[in-house]
């Protein structure tokens, strides 16, 4: 490589006279010549300092010269572009990047342009031919700078470094900027003083959960609380006669509990409670039993019941009032919660339908009343949502009870009404809306449980809330035990010899641990605790570089480095004890040892941080909770939930299992739930044919369908997620998808869109469909060089809507959606189905494509043109045995590229 | 042209380019069409100023039937929800057909304060970024309710949602902080600064140690911790200076339950009009959450929650009930005028004169979850007050909500032509 440099300088200062000739004589043309003689100076200067100078062979210039310096020189520099140079330093990134870009120019046929003079075959190959060899031979592999912790990996940090699996930063932290589609590339990863501002705080809030403040006990006091100082939300309660009743043994607590207003506890400590209750207008005779737990008073109002602590059940046998009294500790934040725990009705799917059923089959008249008050007028198409909301839809529904010419001609079981009535009474919005009328029947009829008054006395003595006992384990983790007779000093070095390797995720030599020693002797010399000064410590050591920032070793990457590149990658947390240690013992970049790593810490489930943090933003689908699809769609928020689950457990899959890379175009399966897939994919899988194959655990209840493979159904292209994130709720772009398709799926991202031509702004009046519009770029030979590999993959997709539905036909216009195109290569295309077959045949492309992907989310670099043909070594050496999609991931690991700074 | 769903994305940036084209093209004339009474006086050179910048938004929005006057123009009869702002019909403006062609839905709430695009840059941030600097919070969020229903109202220029207070305890502690707060602070700051020194000077080794290239790259490290220790020192030596003190008293426990959010927003107004006496902060949002409390007035307790009612299908029971509560979050502010108004400066002018009140929300029609015709008022500031302002928002060149929102930003000295999708103003037909 050195030998190569002398050669070319040598070469380059032999010919640099005869290149400033022949630049002389072609500027004859239109250039005046003093500029020539400032350049010469300059061309002479540069190529007497780098070594990595090489001029710019005679064949090529000619190339160049005849073919793009009309437009690309120094004097007209078309697109800021000039490519008229007498020799190139290979050895400077913005040539390698401006060359490249040319090279990717030449290759695609996009210049020179269509209406220009063209080039030879031979004369393209030769001039690509040169570049390749000439990028290849000059571009280095690595090049990521130190790069700041995303937020994402600062969050994760925290939790592994602290333990607190679930420390959320807070409200207000700053985002970080994307850089080519991900949020971790390192010159993406900019430090701002409102970001080290936001480092600041986040270090107080850790060193004050590690070591709070001291507290007082306050005075002990008495409170008392009412019916009239509850809170009353929905139909959870009502005041009837001086006391509060409650109906619902519901879920959700603001569906069906209650809790004082004015009874928030100061300070954790042992309290007396007490709580009188009663029965009201009882069906039955056994006791009632009334939950009593300890509520966040911050918790959100939509939370379960179930994840606050129950303090006690109180029973309660008689419609005359009973009073219990009872110690319990309670803690700062928290105030009591009453729920009526075996209540005749609950607000759940199931068990509300199935309770509203057994009613109907009972009572004809009570059936007859609800179809009046949901459905107006007998006309089931209408339903009467808004209005049947608490005691507005309980006093139609009692109206209608009490009317004796109340319509009972659709009051039996199969009628439509009461199906209807029944779906929706199993249904999302209409479940809540229905329970909520049903509380006022309770209300008025019983039973209910009448809650007469709670009243807290205390603190009795004070106790450790969660914010002391957290406290005490994290300090012990922090510091260890203290040894016998060990003095501050001692203890603290020991301390910081422990965990700044941790903070810092690499060695931490002496010094290092001196000046952090240093700054607790200090704080003691000025009269503070030893506590204090472990505090002032969590604040500076999170605040310094060595903790901010990844890739710090001097020189070419390290073991450590290497540990935290694979880690981070992998599980977007911190090295763990294993990983730092085969680091120190230099074992780590052993290739087999860095493969059984990779193994281990490879994702097995949807919902690790690597398979939703990079689907997201590869797909895009990061986009989702932020689009709105238009009401027209029908598409709700649980759906979007489901949309983006689909992505992750259909990558998750692939990975975990080491499918082949085209099960990601078209698979024979599908991950999604059995409605989800009837309402959006019109796809209904047949009892039998469901998979026994295990599926992963999913809370949403997706699982994984057998489908048929080379359908339109399944696969990336036809996931909703996928369709949704590349729309934008309301209507379709076939440009915007096509561009998608081609940057995300294919790798090939055409060039930026010219800057003087007007987005295409959909007509609204739906007098010409999208393909009409878009005859434009295909007639005009400057747009087609790009749109002729855009549109058809575009339009192929038309008949997915913007929430991933299929379409026949184009909305306002009613043409049928003509999605027939002809890729590139002259492949012709009816439908998606053929671009999946087409991807499927050249699998590679995409391998190819998500293949840089993973590197630049792992590397926190865009791969280079030179890491890219490594990249592209890998994808074929893969295809070769099996294309499997762990065993691509696995070699990306154990490449140059992903080894080296 | 009046897309209500248009999303985010290329058909927007086509809109709005054609709402500046137009805009360039009707002149002012066109203005004089607008139905407005008092438009005559073309006050593009006003001098007048104002100081500070509230701005309040209704998560469930303001029914408009009941917020609009009948009659447009100056002598109009309050509508049910001003009733309670009788007092102060002189005082505000209110505005009718204004709005920023934002998309629908609970999710693009935002639009209140953001404009076109919801979570962009809100105008009480852009003002907070120009005038905050000058008082000791350059901007405070505040909520009744727990600010669940749209988390943020305030956006930073990132996009950044800005966390809002719930409790008035917590406020009132940063406003009159104790001497054991102060002392705490002081602590904070003193033994933070002094500590930086040793966290650079091992910083400075580092850099030391890396290459060129990556060395420079930490200058970003370097830069940033020099903004962190300018406001360190800044606060060190302003940590004696001395602290605004009040008689006021805050109730034992916060009200922070659904129930108690009209206590909770009396509490509000209470503390933004001594942030505002006291000059410790100039611009202040206040977020109003609506969940599905039920809200009981007189002992009898409404329909349905606050929630349900806002879907009120137009059943004139739930209106009813619903513009109860708008009605009451009125009453409130109330209180929060006559305070402003009571505080008088030497020259004779109030509080109020140097105060703008922005009251909005970001959800014009909560019932269909439309985000079109957003019902404000406006009041203080120094306008001249009195009429109810009605923009016909079907002509092509109607002003926009944030052309309104320009004229609020020059008053406050502010020197912008633009905000998000509009770049004109209202200084015509407002000032």
């Amino acid at each position: 490589m050195g030998a190569n440099a002398q050669t070319g300088l040598i070469v380059g200062l032999a010919l640099a006279p005869c290149r400033v000739l022949r630049s002389n004589f072609a500027a004859l043309r239109k250039r005046r010549p003093y500029i020539y003689v400032a350049w010469f100076a300059l061309a002479s200067t540069f190529s007497l300092h780098a070594k990595t100078e090489l001029p710019i062979p005679d064949q090529t210039y000619d190339i160049l010269a005849n073919y793009c310096l009309d437009c690309h020189d120094e004097a007209e520099m078309k697109g800021d572009v000039n490519l008229d140079h007498v020799s190139i330093d290979w050895g400077q990134k913005d040539n390698r990047e401006l060359w490249e870009k040319a090279h990717f120019m030449a290759k695609e046929g996009v210049m020179p342009p269509a209406k220009k003079r063209q080039p030879s075959e031979e004369e393209r190959a030769a001039l690509l031919a040169w570049l390749d060899k000439n990028l290849l031979e000059n571009t280095p592999i690595g090049g990521t700078p130190p790069r700041r912790l995303s937020a994402e990996e600062y969050r994760s940090t925290i939790r592994e470094l602290f333990d607190l699996p679930d420390y959320e930063l807070p409200l207000g932290f700053p985002k970080d900027s994307e850089f080519h589609g991900f949020n971790n590339v390192g010159e993406g990863l900019v430090l701002s003083p409102p970001l080290m501002e936001a480092y600041a705080k986040v270090a107080e809030q850790i060193a004050d959960t590690i070591y709070p403040p001291a507290r007082k006990a306050p005075p002990s006091t008495t409170r008392t609380a009412g019916p009239n100082d509850m809170v009353l939300s929905f139909s959870a309660g009502k005041v009837v006669d001086d006391a509060l009743l409650l109906v619902s043994r519901g879920h959700e607590i603001f569906r069906s509990c209650s809790w004082p207003s004015r009874m928030e506890i100061m300070s954790s400590g042992r309290y007396r409670v007490t709580v009188s209750a009663a029965k009201h207008k009882p069906t039955w005779g056994g006791p009632m039993k009334l939950e009593i737990r300890a509520r966040e008073l911050s918790a959100s109002d939509r939370s379960r019941a179930e994840v606050f602590r129950l303090l006690k059940v109180m029973e309660v046998p008689s419609t005359e009032p009973t009073t219990i009294t009872f110690e319990a500790d309670l803690y700062e934040g928290q105030t009591l919660l009453f729920r009526w725990m075996n209540a005749d009705m609950a607000h759940d799917y199931s068990k509300f339908a199935q309770h509203m059923r057994e009613w109907f089959e009972k009572d004809a008249r009570w059936l007859a009343a609800w179809q009046h008050t949901v459905f107006p007028n007998g006309d089931f198409s209408k339903i009467r949502t808004s209005v049947i909301r608490g005691r507005s839809g309980w006093e139609i529904l009692s109206k209608a009870l009490e009317d004796p010419n109340l319509d009972m001609s659709n009051a039996t079981m199969d009628n439509k009404l009461t199906v209807k009535l029944l779906e929706l009474a199993d249904s999302n919005t209409g479940m809540f809306n229905l329970a909520d009328v049903l509380c006022h029947y309770y209300f008025t009829n019983g039973p209910a449980l009448e809650f007469h008054e709670a009243t807290i006395e205390g603190p009795l003595k004070m106790v450790d809330g969660p914010r002391e006992q957290l406290a005490k384990k994290l300090r012990q983790q922090f510091t260890g035990a203290r040894k016998p007779g060990q003095s501050d000093e001692v203890f603290t070095k020991e301390i910081l010899t422990s965990f700044l390797p941790q903070a810092f995720r690499r060695p931490v030599d002496e010094q290092t641990i001196d000046t952090y020693l240093g700054i607790a002797e200090r704080h003691w010399e000025t009269g503070n605790s030893f506590d204090d000064a472990m505090h002032l410590l969590i604040r500076n050591i999170l605040i310094s570089p060595r903790f901010l920032y990844r890739l710090l070793s001097p020189g070419e990457i390290d073991e450590y480095d290497l540990a935290s590149r694979l880690s981070y990658f992998l599980t977007q947390a911190p090295p763990d004890k294993r990983l730092l240690e085969l680091a120190r013992s230099g074992a780590l970049s052993n290739p087999k040892t860095l493969r059984a790593e990779a193994i281990r810490l490879m994702p097995t489930q949807p919902t690790d941080a690597m398979v939703q943090n990079f689907t997201s933003q590869w797909l895009d689908t990061k986009l989702l909770p932020e689009i709105m699809p238009d009401p027209v769609f029908n598409f709700s928020e649980a759906e979007i939930g489901i949309a983006e689950e689909e992505v992750e457990h259909f990558f998750a899959e692939i990975l975990t299992r080491n499918l082949p890379m085209t099960d990601f175009i078209d698979p024979d399966f599908h991950y999604t739930t059995p409605q989800f897939a009837k309402d959006n994919y019109q796809y209904t899988p047949s009892e039998n044919a469901v998979k026994k194959e295990a599926s992963m655990a999913s809370d949403s209840g997706l699982e994984k369908l057998p489908i048929q493979r080379g359908g339109r159904f399944g696969g990336l292209l036809a996931q909703s997620a996928v369709m949704t994130a590349t729309a934008n709720g309301v209507d379709t772009q076939p440009v915007l998808r096509g561009v998608w398709v081609l940057e995300n799926i294919l790798g090939m991202p055409p060039p930026p869109a010219p800057k003087n031509v007007p987005a295409l702004t959909p007509d609204t009046r739906g007098a010409t469909t999208p393909r009409e519009l878009l005859a434009a770029h295909t007639n005009e030979a400057s747009c087609a060089s790009c749109h002729k590999r855009i549109d058809p993959v575009g339009f192929v997709l038309e008949n997915f809507d913007p929430v991933g539905n299929w379409r026949e036909e184009w909305p306002k216009s009613g043409k049928r959606i003509d999605s027939s195109g002809t890729l590139p290569d002259g492949t012709p295309l009816q439908d998606v189905t053929h671009l999946k077959s087409w991807l499927v045949d050249n699998i590679d492309h995409f391998s190819q494509c998500l293949a840089e992907k993973l590197m630049t989310y792992a590397t926190g670099r865009v791969p280079n043109y030179k890491e890219r043909k490594e990249i592209e070594t890998i994808v074929e050496a893969n295809h070769a045995k099996g294309n499997g999609f762990q065993d691509l991931v696995l070699a990306l690991v154990a490449s140059e590229t992903f080894r080296t700074k | 042209m009046r897309n209500q769903s248009a999303p985010p994305g290329i058909s927007i940036i086509g809109r709005r380019q054609f709402l500046r084209s137009a805009a360039a093209l009707i002149a002012l004339p066109a203005l004089e069409s607008f139905p407005v009474l008092g438009a005559a006086k073309a006050a593009a050179g006003s001098t007048k100023k104002a100081k500070n910048l509230i701005s309040i938004g209704a998560y469930l929005g303001w029914h408009q039937n009941a917020f609009y006057p009948k009659e447009v123009g100056r002598g109009y009869k309050l509508p049910t929800t001003l009733a309670p702002l009788a007092n102060h019909q002189n005082d505000f403006t209110v505005f009718s057909g204004l709005d920023h062609r934002a998309p629908n839905g609970h999710g693009a709430w935002s639009n209140f304060l953001c404009g076109n695009t919801p979570k962009a840059y809100s105008m009480d941030q852009v003002v907070a970024d120009q005038i905050g600097q000058q008082s000791r919070f350059p901007s405070v969020q505040l909520t009744a309710g727990t600010g669940e229903g749209s988390k943020a109202m305030s956006f930073t220029k990132q996009g950044i949602g800005l966390p809002m207070t719930q409790r008035p305890s917590v406020f009132y502690k940063a406003l009159f902080m104790s001497e054991a707060d102060k002392a705490r602070m002081e602590y904070m700051l003193r033994s933070g600064r002094s500590s930086l020194d040793l966290v650079l000077d091992d910083a400075l080794r580092l850099q030391k140690s890396v290459t060129r290239t990556d060395g420079e790259k930490l200058e970003e490290y370097f830069d940033s911790m020099r903004s962190v220790e300018k406001r360190m020192e800044r606060q060190i030596s302003q940590i004696n200076d001395p602290l605004p003190t009040t008689d006021y008293k805050l109730p034992d426990s916060d009200p922070i339950t659904p129930n108690l959010l009209m206590e909770a927003e009396v509490l509000m107004y209470d503390l933004m009009a001594l942030a505002l006496d006291t000059e410790s902060s100039r611009v202040l949002s206040f977020f109003i959450d609506g969940l599905g409390q039920v809200f009981s007035f007189d002992g009898v307790p409404l329909r349905s929650g606050y929630h349900g009612l806002s879907h009120h299908g137009n059943d004139p029971e739930m209106i009813r009930d619903l513009v109860s509560i708008e009605t009451a979050h009125m009453h409130c502010l109330n209180g929060f005028l006559n305070q402003l108004k009571e505080k008088k400066r030497p020259d004779g002018t109030s509080l109020l004169d140097e105060t703008i009140v922005l009251v909005g929300t970001g959800m014009g029609d909560a019932s269909r979850h439309s985000n079109a015709d957003l019902p404000t008022l406006v009041a203080g500031g120094g306008f001249d007050h009195g009429s109810h302002i009605a923009i016909d928002s079907n002509k092509p060149d109607a002003p926009l909500l944030g052309d309104l929102y320009i004229t609020l930003m020059q008053r406050l000295g502010v020197e912008t032509n633009e905000f998000s999708n509009a770049s004109r103003n209202m200084n015509q037909l407002f000032s």
